[in-house]
């Protein structure tokens, strides 16, 4: 009989681990997420989230199981007939999606999503990195003898390049990449956690949605229209899905794209960049970025960068004037933003705004380049008469009105300074009663 | 200090004008046809649309493609309209309006030489087929990065093991058809 373990978690109550998963967590690796917040400088608008991707990770670990768990038991004679599933290769699966949704966060930088504007360029895309790049290469250079070595992994093989090959969407992970899904996807076990645990602890209520329902109704079957097996939701979810997308646009536009909360998320990312040069100059090809992931060196380099080692150089006052604006909360200010759904003629008025700011300081933020996107999400497959002959997939969008009837945000802000701000303003008032 | 306006016109335009070049052409140009349009656009003539496609047990994907069709569609680029249990884009009062946003990127003779070839050749294939494709091209792209040998046969499988309702036939018959126009490049 395994030992199991138990952590008290705020959303989800008692979550589950086995020595095996304790060895993962216990691993520096994964204690340095306990130091980079979930939310980065979010509380300096709201002063709650202080919250951490170490109890995200577990709880998205926990929430993908209950899915994988969930579409087992609804469709386990789909899983053996169309995909020749056996009892060990969905308990391997299983074992590979727990482990998957618990690191898929390892390769976060400082302050979460703010250092990701801080990544090189993979020379292979022509686009920088991403930090789920720096998780894979995390997991592969340093989690190799914690996830192979275990007792409990001798009934399994699994190895940390399968795991990252996984969250990675490399073609190897081959049938598994069914799951993939569960972890990063519209419907995923991230925002299904996230929105819930950002709600709870920063006080407001956006976030939630009924996560028991939505489990409840997970499946998994074939789009005729291109004969792939996809994770949809039975027609009888549809309301429950509806909600998970309507607390996405609130938590959206009422917390991950607020306004101030966007300023401190540029301010600490300039904050980051000026710590970098001075730190990397002379060290690295383009020290304004960090290290690339192709290398055990780069990757050890990479996670010495931790929110806690960031606001002690901010606090010693050598992150530069955007470091010291968020040591003394002295954002930019927003002096002109589109409406959500830009029409052409919004994008020329933004354009001449940043003109006739001329040479004051300024920055641009789009939803466009925010890391919480708010996306429609009408992909999502709904199944219709699950179970019988005649089921069928239909897209989410076409099955609900309310999806139907939601549009993507593409709002653009531009920020200044306090100081400039009154002249700013004056300006694009002329612009914009010109037009 | 310099930025972009962030709106990124080149990409609305690119829908825009794949819903008029698709009209009569496409058996039904929904959003699975303009995901893999796009991807093969990138990867094999390689016009840099910026995405980042990523491998799903359904063949390359991306949302923000998705994102920005649903932006095409806020500004009358296209109209998205529901056929069946499925979609289908199609140009509408703006299309040629919003093409002209993007007439640097449009114009250019590598982008236009590219978007005939992708339309004559894949074009007028259905969904299953187009996603057919993509993901042999996704598949030998990955081999070739990581060194590894793209026989047709190790492709092959590879397909066989993501796509389990094609048969190895059929998968063949794809892989040859993209090798002849050298879409792909096969280690003998």
């Amino acid at each position: 009989m395994e030992n199991m373990f138990e952590i008290r978690d705020p959303v989800h109550g008692f979550i589950r681990l086995n020595e095996w998963e304790r060895e993962i967590i216990n691993h520096q690796v994964f204690q340095r997420l306990r130091r980079i917040r979930q939310l980065g400088m979010t509380d300096m608008v709201y002063p709650g989230a202080a919250h951490t991707r170490f109890e995200h990770s577990l709880g998205v670990m926990h929430i993908a199981t209950r899915m994988f768990d969930h579409i087992q038991r609804r469709r386990e004679r789909f899983l053996q007939d169309e995909l020749s599933y056996d009892d060990a290769g969905l308990k391997r699966d299983r074992v590979l999606v727990r482990l998957a949704a618990l690191l898929h966060d390892v390769g976060h930088g400082p302050f979460s999503h703010a250092a990701e504007e801080l990544m090189d360029t993979n020379p292979q895309t022509g686009r920088p990195y991403k930090h789920e790049d720096y998780s894979a290469a995390v997991i592969r250079f340093l989690m190799k003898d914690v996830i192979r070595d275990h007792k409990f992994n001798e009934n399994y093989h699994i190895t940390a390049d399968e795991i990252a090959d996984f969250l990675n969407q490399q073609r190897s992970a081959g049938r598994s990449l069914i799951w993939k899904d569960l972890v990063s996807s519209q419907l995923d076990a991230d925002r299904a956690d996230y929105l819930l645990r950002d709600s709870h602890h920063i006080g407001v209520a956006y976030g939630r949605y009924d996560l028991e329902r939505l489990l409840n109704t997970l499946t998994i079957a074939i789009d005729e229209e291109t004969t792939s097996p996809t994770l949809a939701v039975e027609d009888d979810g549809v309301h429950a899905v509806e909600a998970l997308i309507i607390a996405r646009y609130m938590m959206f536009t009422q917390v991950y794209f607020h306004r101030t909360r966007r300023a401190y998320d540029r301010h600490a990312t300039l904050a980051i960049k000026e710590l970098l040069r001075k730190h990397q100059a002379g060290s690295l090809p383009n020290p304004d970025v960090f290290p690339p992931p192709t290398s055990l060196k780069n990757i050890e380099a990479y996670l010495t960068w931790d929110d806690w080692r960031v606001q002690g150089m901010i606090c010693s006052g050598l992150a530069g004037d955007h470091g010291d604006r968020l040591l003394n909360r002295d954002h930019y200010r927003c002096v002109y933003e589109t409406p959500e759904q830009p029409r052409p003629a919004d994008a020329d008025l933004m354009q001449q705004i940043q003109q006739r700011l001329g040479t004051m300081p300024w920055f641009l933020d789009t939803a466009e380049k925010s890391w919480y996107k708010f996306e429609k999400a009408d992909e999502i497959e709904v199944l219709l008469r699950p179970g019988l002959a005649d089921e069928t997939l239909v897209p989410l969008g076409i099955q609900s009105a309310v999806v139907h009837g939601l549009k993507a945000v593409n709002q653009s802000r531009v920020y200044v300074t306090v100081g400039d701000r009154p002249l700013a303003l004056s300006r694009v008032i002329e612009l914009r009663d010109g037009q | 200090m310099s930025d972009t306006v962030g709106i990124p016109w080149d990409r609305y335009a690119l829908i825009a004008d794949l819903s008029q070049r698709l009209v009569g052409i496409s058996p039904q140009f929904g959003k699975t046809a303009l995901i893999k349009l796009v991807f093969l656009l990138q990867e094999v003539y390689g016009v840099d649309c910026g995405y980042d496609f990523e491998l799903h047990s359904y063949g390359p994907f991306t949302s923000t493609l998705l994102n920005d069709l649903d932006l095409a569609r806020g500004l009358g680029a296209v109209s998205v309209d529901q056929v069946g249990y499925g979609y289908q884009i199609k140009p509408a009062a703006q299309t040629d309006a919003v093409r002209d946003r993007a007439t640097a990127f449009m114009t250019k003779p590598r982008t236009t030489h590219a978007l005939d070839s992708l339309i004559g050749l894949y074009g007028k294939l259905s969904a299953r087929d187009l996603e057919l494709r993509a993901t042999i091209v996704f598949v030998e792209r990955d081999m070739r990065r990581k060194g590894e040998s793209a026989t047709s046969e190790a492709l092959r499988t590879c397909v066989g093991e993501l796509k389990p309702k094609f048969s190895a036939e059929e998968i063949m018959r794809a892989i040859v058809e993209l090798d002849k126009r050298e879409h792909i490049r096969m280690a003998s």
